[in-house]
């Protein structure tokens, strides 16, 4: 009983991670309707603030979200801006040239950051890394919790703002059809922009939350964009409450193979969770949930 | 026009001879070694501590005059810790770079890679780290053997009387093949080992467990490399040796944020020993989250590689105390300069060093020495004066002979050392050791 109750822990807590993870990317999806296939790749960058703010500065890795989320919103909204937003005037033989071009952003993104910290892998160890907290025979990492629990912080403030203010209803109206929303009077340019600026700063913040635990090299980004289509699968394009759900769901699913089948399948029972989604429910958890 | 023609006559000797003045009479023209080794990457560490070592070697070589006057020139080419980038790095050495034998070698997956490369080109590798037995078999570089030893694995597994005659007799057909084959590639096999190969690795450690420890059961964990694969592999054997049951064997792929999952499993199996055979990063995720799990079997051991390193404390912290690891060499044994270099390096580069540093620096001057010693700087001569090498160095005596289907391989003893208060201390064999065992260890109490 323990041994499960510890992995369903285990997996709930890193799904946590995956949602935010899963949500910025999804958020991209229902805008612009492109898969943003830099995602982990923009996590990477926010993951290099993070250390170098440490590193430089001595400064909390937590505290440093307050850097990473703005920078990478900015970066985010620059990339839309100006590499993303010419090209749907472009005539080319691929409609998906959108999509081509985030692959690229990834690519130059992590060989700049070869280029200024090597392939080395970094780390931050902090007074708190390894912390942990006993309930009976059950272990809670500290610092995994307290990213839960900041992952359904960013998750709330995010739908308050898509509920609440202007600019989010822009967003969900844009979502829901960009025509119609043009004729309200929202602007779609800056729509987008704030959009991407958007979906990088949530994964930005999953990035930072993820370096006091792990550690860093410039091709981590790669693994994390494969998880966060996966995700995206799962919890059905586009909508932020499925992602959610799939990011949980991947975690769980990945921590209960590594623990009854073996760690080394672990990456495997993602895919083929996501393989039996697109058979069997197309359309992902948001076929069910209807949000 | 006679004018030119009796100028043309001068000049062109001239110029002849000016092609080849250089390189016929300059004595300081360095000697060019290529070595290979993973400078980024996920090896990087390793790859770190061996260059340095490398470096330092080579100032040292050439202060006392380099290789019969002229000066000995490591040429360092970086892997990247990845096998094909590792192959085209021994390709350039070889053709572009024109150096007369290979060195270096970090990670088994690399160093098979280059050595194939070597092999392919019948050129000198002195292998000092890759450690995959594999590497210094012939048959294993041979299509046929390696399906040979495929089957062989199968059989053990195989319960049927008379599927198991067929595949004996399958696996002495493929291994007549095979050893017609090694006969095809053996002029071209050149590749010599310094240090021991993995599965002796864990031979120092045996003796500790079968005296001290004495553990009923062990729970074996690798990275699915090859390293990993076949370190869990020998200790497996090792463990059946000494009467030991494995309850639990698991592999995991390289990069897992989190191993607690893996962890947890293996806490419910409740083994007395706990062995790791893991790069540095996996090794200090492992220990640092076994603590946050209280887990506390009689002994955490790991197999070499990441457990020795610096950075394994470093990164691990209080949840690296008192873990044990196979080494293959420590700066308080008794061989001539061991401590001198540990010195020196701390002098040097402001850092401690340990087995993978001195196998470089040993391999740096055996090379020297053989270089020294060959007739000529064609690969025959450099291979059979690397066939005579008979050294004393900081990491041991230098021999290669031929065992268990291995050639070219060095034979040495390993040792078994102990994290204690943040330092790596020599606690195996005994009359060795430069610090008692601690153990039995409490780690609930260790770690809090």
């Amino acid at each position: 009983m323990d041994l499960f109750l510890q992995t369903l822990i285990a997996g709930l807590l890193k799904g946590g991670l995956y949602a935010l993870i899963g949500t910025g990317m999804t958020l991209i999806m229902g805008v612009m309707g492109i898969i943003n296939l830099a995602h982990g790749q923009l996590m990477m960058v926010a993951m290099y603030l993070t250390y170098s703010a440490y590193a430089l500065l001595g400064l909390d890795p937590y505290l440093s979200l307050f850097i990473s989320m703005p920078v990478i919103f900015i970066l985010g909204m620059l990339i839309q801006k100006y590499l993303l937003n010419p090209l749907v005037h472009t005539e080319t033989i691929l409609p998906e040239n959108q999509v081509l071009m985030t692959v690229g952003i990834g690519m130059v993104l992590t060989e700049v950051m070869r280029f200024i910290f090597t392939s080395d892998y970094k780390s931050v160890k902090t007074a708190y890394s390894n912390a942990t907290y006993f309930i009976g025979e059950i272990s809670f990492s500290v610092p995994l919790m307290i990213n839960f629990l900041i992952a359904i912080g960013v998750t709330l403030l995010l739908f308050w703002f898509l509920i609440k203010t202007d600019m989010g209803r822009s967003i969900r109206a844009t979502a829901q059809d960009k025509e119609a929303a043009a004729l309200m009077g929202v602007n779609p340019e800056r729509t987008t922009y704030i959009t991407f600026g958007l979906g990088a700063a949530l994964v930005a913040a999953a990035g930072t939350l993820l370096v006091p635990i792990f550690y860093l090299y410039p091709d981590i980004g790669g693994p994390f964009t494969r998880r966060a289509f996966v995700i995206c699968i799962l919890g059905g394009l586009g909508s932020t409450v499925g992602a959610i759900f799939g990011g949980v769901t991947l975690g769980l699913v990945e921590a209960f193979a590594a623990t009854y089948i073996a760690m080394e399948f672990e990456e495997m029972a993602g895919l083929v969770i996501f393989i039996m989604v697109l058979l069997f429910l197309p359309g992902g958890f948001k076929r069910l949930t209807g949000v | 026009m006679k004018k030119t023609g009796l100028l043309k006559l001068f000049f062109i000797p001239l110029m002849a001879l000016a092609m080849i003045w250089p390189h016929s009479s300059q004595a300081a023209d360095p000697v060019k070694v290529g070595v290979v080794l993973p400078v980024t990457g996920k090896f990087a560490k390793f790859g770190e501590i061996e260059k340095l070592s490398f470096e330092m070697a080579q100032e040292e070589i050439n202060a006392k005059g380099g290789v019969n006057g002229r000066p000995l020139h490591f040429l360092i080419e970086d892997t990247t810790s990845k096998p094909d980038v590792g192959r085209s790095a021994a390709e350039k050495l070889i053709s572009m770079d024109r150096v007369v034998m290979l060195g270096g070698g970090y990670s088994s997956s690399v160093t098979a890679a280059v050595a194939g490369v070597a092999i392919n080109k019948s050129f000198p590798f002195l292998v000092n780290t890759g450690s995959a037995d594999i590497i210094t078999k012939p048959t294993a570089h041979t299509p046929s053997g390696r399906k040979a030893s495929k089957l062989k694995k199968g059989l053990k597994e195989e319960t049927d009387a008379g599927k198991i005659a067929d595949i004996k007799k399958k696996i002495t057909k493929l291994e007549a093949r095979a050893n017609k084959e090694v006969g095809r590639i053996m002029p071209r096999f050149r590749i010599f080992r310094l240090n021991p190969p993995v599965s002796e690795y864990a031979s120092g450690l045996e003796s500790f467990l079968a005296d001290v420890v004495k553990p009923k059961s062990v729970a074996i964990l690798h990275e699915n490399s090859l390293f990993g694969t076949k370190g869990a592999a020998a200790f497996e054997k090792s463990a059946k040796k000494l009467g030991i049951q494995v309850l639990l064997k698991e592999s995991y792929d390289s990069g897992a944020v989190d191993f607690k999952p893996l962890l947890a499993k293996v806490k419910q199996a409740d083994p007395e020993l706990i062995y790791m055979v893991s790069y540095v990063l996996d090794a200090s995720l492992l220990m640092s989250q076994s603590m946050e799990l209280r887990m506390n079997p009689k002994l955490f051991v790991g197999g070499g590689a990441g457990f020795t390193m610096p950075e394994f404390m470093s990164n691990t912290g209080k949840a690296g105390e008192k873990v044990i690891s196979a080494t293959l060499w420590h700066e308080s044994l008794p061989l001539p300069g061991a401590r001198e270099y540990f010195d020196k390096f701390k002098a040097a580069y402001d850092r401690d060093t340990e087995y993978h540093g001195a196998e470089a620096y040993a391999a740096a001057y055996v090379i020297a020495d053989v270089l020294k010693r060959a007739k000529s700087f064609s690969k025959e001569d450099i291979t059979a004066s690397l066939a005579a090498t008979d050294m004393m160095t900081v990491f041991g005596p230098v021999k290669f002979t031929s065992y268990d289907g291995k050639i070219n391989q060095n034979k040495l003893e390993t040792y078994v050392v102990q994290w204690q208060d943040g330092a790596l201390k020599m606690i195996w064999p005994k009359d060795l050791a430069n610090a008692p065992y601690a153990y039995p260890v409490n780690w609930l109490e260790e770690r809090k």
